[in-house]
């Protein structure tokens, strides 16, 4: 069957114009293409790290107390609401990964490698199970430990000292958080393992009902701690981790809110682009329409015959930007899900996605086409065979410009008056480089919340103990090392919240001295502690965000090692760690501890010089130093180690800004491209005539240049007051949800600045093909052009 | 009567201030008529045709063609009424560059829906048989040569077989031969029955017209 002739030429203009017509297919691909990455991303990960995490049957809760045999774990699998339980001691120990330099290490004591019930991980390398004297080690942070499958490790247990353990292979507890990122050694032993011992008993437990209501969670997990408590094992923690929530949700949510977020700002461009595209093959097509008016054509029929053609336009660019749509989006998610240390075993997408992205890859270019296509199709005969319809509007205020020289004038004289096309080109780029400077504006922002953060603890190493020691001791063991400028002991202890602490989270108690320099926490709400304060808590966010009614004024229950104390929360601090603190005056925390006044278990240390190689040295010197006097550490944690902890959980999201900013660079260059292809094409005879009356190719180039960098620079003023909303809302989603608190609005000058070299590398890559266009067009060419 | 025009003006609004082009025109052109109108550029030659195909209104006055008033039709309503009524030539051709020669003529029988769809390919070859170029049907217009192209033009003024044919200088890019032979064909046209009004500066090839007329500065001299 033949195509009736007006739905033929809908498809010859696009097979007669391939050039066009691919750019056109490209500028569609591009929206949709960001659309389908983003859309494939997110239902891959989302499916992928539920599926993962539910594989590893993560447990409701987790119970501390002295000891856990067999028989005592089987009786708790026959207590009422519980599903499974399972005793998984779990060693805190450090582990040598220098010579003097020791990283933290969490071995967790398995008792049947090949019978797990909850928190199930499973073989990666290497043998299974681990013999006596070996250990298995979470695939990410085998780069924590420095060492291979086949080394010696040698871990520090308290009361066990130095252990060596060969490493035997490896396992994936898609559960927990990757070691890399937490900088922590996460390793399995056997029962049989001579660190066994030092172990600390834990049994995990599964509820049968209500799985992901945490009040119930709570309510089962207090039941079994107090049958565990009529047993003579009380329990002296609970910790329920958020139900059915990865241990890096936050970290999901935020990447996901930004795959969204930037995901509609690219689509946006693409429309934008789309809507660039189509008004300029509309520009082109005028006479056309003026022949078939006056044929005989309505309207309708004009406006159905260029619809048809973007229907067709869009259609290819879905055969492009779906399968590379799905290829890029499934390598993200590989990529993303390695980083959660997950894993992706079905790449397969949503029926739902494919369906989206044909809706939208046909119905959006079709709605940006409706004005533009209904505007050139209302033209009437007359007016369409007589030329352009319009006289380019008079450009304003040129009389301040007659100093400028003349070919600058003419480019701007003829940017200006074409303000439908610039105004798109303006807009698409300036969306474009908000995009970008938004991308880089939110990552500053995190770093810059970050420096703020750490910036208020102004120590720079935390040593703990394996005993409390005599101040004294640890006074002239420090005086010894020259790198130390000042020292603190504060007491401190853990916690949990309410009176009969089964809050369900662990909180560190700390009594810092009120007036010392070492801490300057930024306050939200209230005060700081002062010296005359005998009972006051000052709580962090995080402890905040447990119970809403934990307000200034109000008090705060804790169980601090079986006695119960009740302080009022004199004030709220803001601190980036997702850790649950409440700081208090040192008195009240030596009280409530049990501690004695002259002993300390940790130490606080400010080095006189603090570069990460002069601080790595006094902490090395630290460690001989302490070993030297006989005190046993059993920590060392240096603050460098734990920005860089924070920062290496900001880097997923900052490879979605990075790869958010990227594209927009591809498709903010392309659509500058286009837009000047056009312009070149639509002014063929104006520079034919420039040609004719004397004009060099080099001038003629030269105009083309001057009004790509002059779009360019419109569009980059444009782009950075648009910057600051955007920047403004997506900084302070990111800091609540990543932080639970603002990010602090930032604009980063650098951005801007690096956007504007951009946008003339841009203007001027851009134009090169549509320069040389100009210069090579003959007179006779370009003057019997139509 | 054909075309009746009364009272017709027709001013336009340029950069430069009003300029009327048609300065109250009174016309009566019967049906079968074949009329020449001819003046100096800028005389409104162009723009009385414009009114007569129902491609532009007046500003003031009655324009009635084939039995309609075109002051009651809107921009749509013309275009209906044209594509059943009047068949249009242009100097440039005008073809579709992207349409085959038999695209371009059927291409108002599309529009107008006037001839059935399963009758309009045969229609399309016989109209190009009739004015010389059945052998080009297949061709895009680009690689016709100017005769070439204004036959296939005038086949496709005919397709939907209106009474009434406009021609605006369709002879002003051909070589007098070629000039030649295609008012020839417009002859044969007439012959046929078909109002024939064409505008044209060249005195000497309208000699077949029944009837001549001269605009100067916008009104009939």
């Amino acid at each position: 069957m033949k195509l009736a002739p007006r739905w033929a030429k809908a498809f010859a203009d696009i097979v007669a114009r391939p050039g066009r017509s691919l750019l056109v297919i490209l500028a569609m691909t591009a929206g949709l293409f960001e659309m389908g990455a983003m859309l494939t991303k997110y239902t891959i990960l989302h499916r992928e790290l539920s599926v993962t995490y539910a594989r590893t049957h993560p447990a409701s809760a987790i119970l501390v107390t002295d000891a856990v045999d067999d028989r005592l774990v089987e009786a708790v699998r026959h207590l009422p609401g519980i599903k499974d339980a399972e005793a998984r001691p779990v060693v805190a120990a450090r582990v040598r990964v220098s010579p003097d330099e020791w990283s933290p290490a969490a071995l967790f004591v398995v008792p049947d490698f090949d019978r797990q019930r909850l928190d199930v991980f499973a073989h990666d390398l290497g043998a299974w199970p681990p013999k006596p004297g070996q250990v298995l080690i979470e695939r990410s942070s085998l780069s924590v430990a420095r060492a291979l499958v086949g080394d010696s490790l040698t871990f520090h247990a308290r009361e066990n000292g130095d252990t060596p353990l060969e490493i035997a292979g490896t396992v994936h507890a898609a559960g927990l958080a990757p070691g890399w990122m937490d900088h922590v050694v996460i390793g399995f032993v056997g029962a049989d393992s001579p660190l066994a011992g030092a172990a600390q008993a834990q049994l995990r437990i599964a509820v049968s009902d209500r799985p992901f209501e945490r009040r119930h969670i709570r309510e089962v997990a207090g039941q079994v701690a107090a049958w565990l408590g009529e047993r003579g094992h009380p329990v002296t923690r609970i910790t329920v981790p958020e139900p059915g929530r990865h241990p890096h949700a936050a970290q999901m949510d935020t990447f996901t809110y930004l795959i969204g977020a930037f995901g509609v700002l690219s689509f946006l461009l693409g429309v934008m682009l789309v809507a660039t595209m189509i008004h300029g093959l509309l520009v082109e097509q005028v006479r056309e329409i003026g022949i078939m008016k006056a044929i005989g054509a309505t309207t309708r029929q004009v406006a159905g015959i260029y619809l048809a053609e973007v229907a067709l336009l869009a259609a290819a660019s879905l055969v492009l930007a779906i399968p590379l749509g799905w290829a890029v989006g499934q390598g993200y998610a590989k990529f993303a899900a390695s980083i959660l240390n997950a894993e992706i075993t079905d790449t397969s997408v949503p029926w739902w996605v494919y369906a989206l992205e044909v809706a939208v890859g046909l119905l959006v270019p079709l709605l940006v086409s409706l004005v533009p296509v209904g505007r050139a199709s209302r033209i009437t005969a007359r007016e369409a065979m007589s030329g352009p319809s319009s006289h380019p509007q008079a450009a304003p205020g040129f009389a301040i410009l007659a100093r400028i020289s003349r070919p600058l004038l003419w480019s701007l004289r003829t940017t200006l008056t074409h303000r439908v096309r610039l105004a798109l080109t303006v807009t698409t780029l300036a969306l474009g480089g908000a995009v970008f400077m938004s991308a880089i504006n939110v990552g500053k922002a995190y770093d810059r919340a970050v420096d703020r953060d750490f910036a208020t603890r102004r120590y720079d190493i935390a040593v703990g103990f394996a005993r409390p020691q005599p101040l004294a001791a640890i006074a002239a063991a420090l005086a010894t090392v020259p790198g130390v400028e000042r020292a603190e002991c504060w007491p401190e202890g853990t916690g949990s919240l309410g009176a009969d602490g089964l809050g369900a989270a662990q909180l560190a108690v700390v009594g810092p001295d009120p007036g010392s320099p070492l801490l300057a926490l930024a306050l939200a709400e209230g005060r700081w502690l002062r010296r005359d304060d005998v009972r006051a808590a000052v709580i962090n966010r995080a402890v905040q965000a447990l119970d809403s009614t934990l307000q200034v004024g109000h008090p705060i229950q804790l169980l601090v090692n079986g006695r119960t104390v009740s302080w009022p929360i004199v004030g709220v601090v803001q601190e980036m760690s997702p850790h649950l603190a409440v700081y208090a005056p040192p008195q009240a925390v030596l009280e409530a501890t049990g501690q004695s006044q002259g002993l300390a278990r940790s130490v606080r240390v400010a080095t006189r010089s603090r570069d990460a190689a002069a601080e790595l040295a006094v902490a090395r010197d630290l460690q001989r130093t302490f070993e030297r006097f006989g005190i046993e550490v059993t920590g060392m944690q240096r603050m460098l180690d734990m920005r860089q902890a924070i920062l290496d959980h900001l880097l997923i999201i900052k490879t979605i800004l990075a790869a958010a900013a990227i594209l927009v660079v591809l498709v903010g260059g392309l659509a500058l491209a286009l837009t000047l292809t056009l312009a070149v094409i639509q002014r063929t005879r104006e520079l034919g005539i420039l040609s004719a009356i004397g004009a060099p190719p080099r001038t003629l180039a030269f105009h083309v240049w001057i009004e790509s960098v002059l779009i360019g620079l419109v569009s980059w003023a444009a782009a950075v007051i648009l910057a600051i909303p955007v920047s403004a809302v997506l900084e302070f989603v990111c800091g609540q949800m990543f932080f639970r608190m603002s990010l602090g609005f930032y604009v980063s000058p650098a951005a801007a600045a690096i956007w504007l070299g951009l946008v003339v590398v841009l203007a001027t890559v851009s134009s090169l093909a549509p320069a040389r266009r100009a210069a090579r067009l003959t007179t006779r060419e370009a003057l019997a052009y139509e | 009567m054909m075309i009746t025009l009364r009272g017709v003006t027709k001013t336009f609004e340029t950069p430069a201030g009003s300029f009327a082009a048609l300065r109250g025109i009174d016309l009566d052109i019967k049906s079968g008529e074949f009329v020449a109108v001819v003046g100096k550029s800028g005389s409104g030659k162009s723009t009385l045709l414009n009114m007569i195909a129902g491609l532009d209104k007046p500003s003031t006055g009655i324009v009635s063609v084939a039995g309609a008033a075109l002051g009651d039709l809107g921009h749509d309503g013309l275009a209906t009424w044209r594509g059943r009524n009047v068949g249009v030539v242009f100097q440039f051709f005008q073809l579709l560059p992207t349409l085959t020669a038999l695209e371009n003529v059927m291409l108002p029988m599309d529009f107008s829906g006037a001839i059935p769809a399963s009758r309009r390919e045969a229609r399309a070859q016989e109209l190009l048989q009739r004015v010389g170029v059945a052998d080009q049907a297949a061709k895009l217009p680009a690689t016709l040569s100017g005769g070439q192209q204004q036959r296939v033009a005038i086949a496709r003024a005919l397709a939907n077989d209106p009474p009434l044919l406009v021609a605006d200088e369709p002879t002003g890019n051909l070589d007098s031969q070629t000039s030649a032979e295609i008012f020839a064909l417009f002859a044969e046209l007439v012959a046929d029955g078909k109002t024939l009004v064409v505008v044209t500066h060249e005195r000497e090839t309208v000699s077949g017209a029944g009837r001549t007329l001269t605009l100067a500065d916008g009104c009939v001299a």
